[in-house]
């Protein structure tokens, strides 16, 4: 999860712009098209499956990022809580309650991919393949880009995360745990608008994958 | 000359036994380094603290470690290989660098205890509205950024019971964690904290606990270039430890060389050089094997003390030597010295068993060493060393360099109401100099280097390690008792930190509550029909399965069902050593501490102690009052070891003028020392104390001596040649000592080397008698 909250920093920003079709995608083409100057802010809905869950929990929000070292994420439905990510400490705030702030070194997958998702915002391809393997397939109007962390240490909490995207529009993020087989997705801008008509997971699967709601 | 073989028979047998000596004294030997055996019986209760503290405490027992010079990656990789071999090292009660969450640190065994552990049930229920408001927050976790970090725990602990112990056992100020370890505040350092088995002052286990840390740095660092710092109790005392051994092992190789020299000088034969050194090495051993026989362990003071002291032994066999002359057997030459060797000697041993009744066992061991030693010593030279002796070839009193110095001396004016005149001033420097007569801080006699000091505060700050000078004690029958004491302290506690007078606090009550609070708690937790029904409410128009919360059905009904946890019942967990700290005694009498960090008003504190019964002590104050009582116990000694000697040199003198005589030059000595260390602002401390003995003892030697040889010129010749070589060989190795860096060697070293002098002066001025013929051989 807190992969995907990093991840979709990336997708904030001016929605879809013109893309240049027919040519087979490119790792380079695709970072420097999903790199977003700040500020910027994109809705999103995330699904997050448990065992312990009678159906799959369907988050919907907006995240944002107003300047370069912060994340918010705000969730609207089906509660409110807005968690905010600055200098090292997530704070997560809910209605009538005290916000509770942990450092983020008490996960310490995201002191690596703090790195890996700034050098991704910044459009910095060097960086981010220092920690990843990067695989792009698809074409400019429809690219997917599979990560594969290089870090034994992330690689034993994440198997792969997957960019989904369309031009210059990063639609989805698919991260695959290192255990489970359970996949979390997060919809994001375009996708995460259409995904108001996707009630089934599948649908949102097909959504996250293929760009079309079924 | 050739020995005879008799001779040789001789002197292979006394080479042997020597060497049987120290094979069994080695081999029986336990050096111990505990500190207990060396201080008075503790009468205040911060002192008994302080004394358990300073033998097991666990602040005594920590060593800090510091990772840093390479990038926090590699730092936190080998902060983790290392934790990984000390944690299986024996030599270790606890390893930590923050990598254990707490949630490993409670064992599987226990986890069913966080109901009676936590407060959590001291103010709510497990009812429909506390179990559905934690069930809402859980969902809420499940889509946060912390999914992955609760979602295992939440099917047996919806409450999140587990993540409230373990906020709660977080150290007060707990370093921050990078790459799963703890680094100081800049992430330049990863910081680690290592709890002996041995404790702080057992010298051989912390060296060995010193050398694994050393060893698994090494082991573990690889290509990279990081460096590692280590503080703490135990670290410091093996590095003084080395630092004094290697500087002494030094100057008793430059002490040994000119020795050689001025013996070889003197005497002009080697066999005398090799003679002359075994009373002394017989009576190192005869000392130590008495002390080994008599008692447990030896304390490696008991030692430093006592070589320092029978290294006066060294004299005996010079006096022999020379008074040797052409046509007198040295077995005659021995009869005839005995009485004023013996005088000496005896007249020590008994002052010396003024120490035996101190009621310290170190100063005990120290009398038995010393009064064996010598009186050995003595009998060596009595019996063992003349009949090794080289026919003689030359006299001492033949010597025109000796007859001058000799005829020099002799012309000097007989000091009388100088030296009156003298001690008046010196008594005056000793009252009126500035400053404070004494240095009670022991810790300044063993001086930690200054860039070492300021590294282990460094780490001490960084991982918020407790006040080492200030505790609150509670005392109580049992442990039962002392947690109930301590968990009425809390409000007042909290009271502080909120007032800013502590940062915080920390005690075992807060690890496992007393069985009472336990009780209480258990007896608010739901049975499991009831705890079943009101889940089944609450999961009805939830997020969750309503099967997904069995575990903790199963462990509520194991809570309830449970004995309350007791201290006890940790050992073997990574609790234990949380719980050990501060929870001493057992028996009649338990002490629950409470350690106090940020302290930054002692008398506010103090006195919210005393409203629950208990105390705030101050181990640094106990320490030196420990220090002052145990100096005042030598010091009384040292009073009546004084009247003995003098009764016993006026029976064997038999002459209140002749006792006036020998008594005097040792008496003005010790004075102008005194007057002279203070005069310099030296603050004196029980080395000084130690090293005045021995003055004293020597200046009482030379003083018989000089006494000894009435009015006959060569005999006189021949005692100032004896007494020459005596002051020069002690004054040659106590000089190089008070050119020592090492306080304490530099302590003895200059109070000796300023006896040996004052004393030769003095017991030659007024000791000696005057010449029958004055002027009349010249």
């Amino acid at each position: 999860m807190l992969l995907t909250l990093t991840l979709a920093a990336s997708a904030l920003g001016n929605p879809a712009a013109a893309a240049e079709s027919g040519t087979a995608v490119e790792a380079d083409w695709i970072l420097q098209k999903i790199a977003r100057p700040v500020p910027a802010r994109t809705p999103f809905v995330e699904m997050r499956s448990s065992p312990m869950l009678k159906a799959p929990l369907r988050i919907a929000g907006e995240y944002r990022r107003p300047d370069a070292d912060t994340l918010v994420r705000e969730v609207r439905a089906p509660y409110a809580e807005t968690t905010t990510i600055a200098r090292g400490q997530a704070t997560i705030a809910r209605d009538g309650r005290a916000a509770r702030t942990f450092s983020l070194s008490r996960a310490p997958e995201l002191a690596s991919l703090q790195q890996g998702f700034g050098s991704l915002l910044a459009g910095d391809r060097a960086t981010v393949e220092q920690h990843y393997r990067l695989e792009p397939s698809g074409t400019r109007e429809r690219w997917s880009l599979l990560m594969t962390p290089k870090d034994p240490e992330l690689a034993t909490r994440v198997r792969s995360i997957t960019l989904h995207g369309q031009g210059a529009e990063l639609r989805c993020i698919e991260t695959a745990p290192a255990t489970g087989k359970e996949l979390q997705r997060t919809l994001l801008a375009g996708g995460a608008r259409d995904a108001a008509k996707a009630r089934t997971e599948q649908a949102l699967a097909a959504l996250c994958r293929s760009g079309i709601a079924r | 000359m050739p020995l005879a073989r008799r001779q040789w028979l001789l002197a292979l047998g006394w080479l042997a036994l020597l060497v049987m000596a120290s094979l069994w004294v080695s081999s029986n030997l336990q050096l111990s380094g505990d500190l207990r055996k060396f201080m008075p019986s503790a009468q205040t209760p911060a002192q008994k603290l302080l004394i358990d503290e300073l033998g097991e405490g666990p602040g005594s027992r920590l060593l800090l470690i510091g990772l840093r010079g390479a990038d926090a990656k590699t730092l936190a990789a080998q902060s983790q290989a290392m934790r990984g071999r000390l944690a299986g090292d024996d030599r270790f009660a606890l390893v930590s660098n923050g990598s254990e969450a707490s949630l490993e640190d409670f064992p599987e065994t226990l986890r069913a205890y966080r109901y009676l552990l936590s407060p959590t049930l001291d103010v709510h229920r497990f009812d429909a509205d506390y179990l559905g408001a934690a069930l809402q927050e859980r969902v809420q976790d499940l889509g946060s950024p912390a999914a992955g970090l609760v979602e295992p725990l939440l099917p047996s602990d919806p409450t999140l019971e587990t993540l409230v112990l373990a906020e709660a056992w977080q150290p007060v100020g707990a370093p921050q964690r990078l790459h799963e370890v703890w680094f100081d505040a800049t992430g330049k350092e990863a910081l680690m904290v290592a709890q002996t088995r041995s404790a702080g002052f057992d010298p051989s286990g912390q060296q060995a606990a010193v050398d694994a840390v050393h060893a698994a740095f090494e082991a573990t660092r690889g290509a990279a270039a990081a460096q590692l710092t280590l503080t703490g109790p135990g670290a410091f005392s093996v590095e003084i430890g080395s630092r004094t051994a290697a500087e002494a092992q030094a100057i008793a190789g430059f002490g040994s060389a000119g020795l050689v020299l001025l013996l070889l000088l003197a005497y002009r034969s080697l066999r005398t050089l090799l003679l002359g050194a075994l009373p002394l090495a017989t009576a190192a051993m005869a000392g130590l094997g008495a002390v080994v026989a008599l008692f447990d362990s030896v304390h490696g003071i008991t030692l430093a003390f006592g070589f320092t002291l029978i290294g006066v032994a060294q004299d005996y066999p010079v006096h022999l030597f020379s008074h040797q002359r052409i046509g007198l057997a040295p077995a005659d030459s021995a009869r005839r010295l005995w009485p004023t060797l013996a005088t000496g000697v005896v007249s020590t041993c008994i002052a010396y068993l003024t120490f035996f009744a101190s009621g310290v066992d170190g100063l005990r061991q120290l009398a038995v060493f010393t009064i064996v030693g010598l009186a050995v010593a003595a009998l060596c030279t009595r019996f063992l060393v003349p009949p090794l002796m080289a026919p003689v070839t030359r006299d001492a009193a033949d010597s025109v360099l000796l007859a001058r110095l000799q005829d020099w001396t002799g012309r000097l004016p007989r000091p009388r109401w100088s030296l009156a005149v003298l001690a008046a001033l010196a008594v005056l420097v000793l009252v009126l100099a500035p400053g404070p007569f004494w240095q009670n801080d022991l810790s300044r006699l063993t001086p930690v280097p200054e860039a070492a000091m300021a590294d282990d505060m460094r780490l001490r700050t960084e991982l918020g390690a407790p006040d080492v000078r200030y505790v609150i004690a509670v005392r109580a029958p049992d442990n039962e008792a002392a947690l109930q004491a301590s968990e009425r302290l809390v409000p007042a506690l909290d009271r502080l930190v909120a007032e800013r007078k502590i940062g915080g606090y920390e005690l075992a009550a807060r690890t496992v509550a007393s069985a009472a609070t336990q009780r209480a708690r258990q007896a608010r937790l739901p049975d499991e029909a009831t705890l079943r029904a009101t889940l089944d409410e609450v999961l009805a128009d939830s997020a969750f399965r309503a099967d997904a919360f069995e575990p903790f059905i199963k462990d509520v009904a194991t809570a309830r069902a449970a004995r309350a946890l007791r201290p006890e019942d940790l050992a073997g967990t990574p609790l234990e050593s949380r719980v050990g700290g501060l929870l001493l005694g057992g028996g009649e009498q338990v002490t629950a501490l409470v350690s106090v960090t940020g302290l930054t008003d002692p008398d506010a504190v103090a006195a919210a102690a005393r409203t629950q019964g208990a105390e705030l002590m101050d181990l640094k104050q106990a320490s030196e009052s420990l220090v002052a009582e145990y100096r005042g116990r030598v010091l009384a000694a040292l009073g009546a070891a004084a009247l003995l000697l003098l009764a016993t040199i006026g029976l064997a003198l038999r002459s209140g003028r002749r006792v006036w005589r020998v008594a005097l030059p040792m008496a003005l000595t010790t004075l102008f020392i005194l007057a002279a260390l203070r005069g310099f602002g030296v603050e004196l401390n029980l080395f000084h104390l130690v090293a005045l003995i021995l003055a004293a003892g020597l200046g009482l030697d030379y003083a018989l001596f000089f006494e000894h040889a009435g009015d006959e010129r060569a005999q006189q010749l021949r005692t100032l040649h004896a007494v020459l070589v005596c002051s020069a060989s002690t004054l040659l190795v106590f000089c190089l000592l008070s050119f020592s860096s090492i306080p304490v060697l530099q302590a003895i070293g200059t109070t000796v080397a300023l006896g040996v002098f004052g004393n030769f002066v003095l017991a030659l001025l007024v000791a000696r008698q005057p010449l029958r013929t004055a002027g009349a051989a010249a």
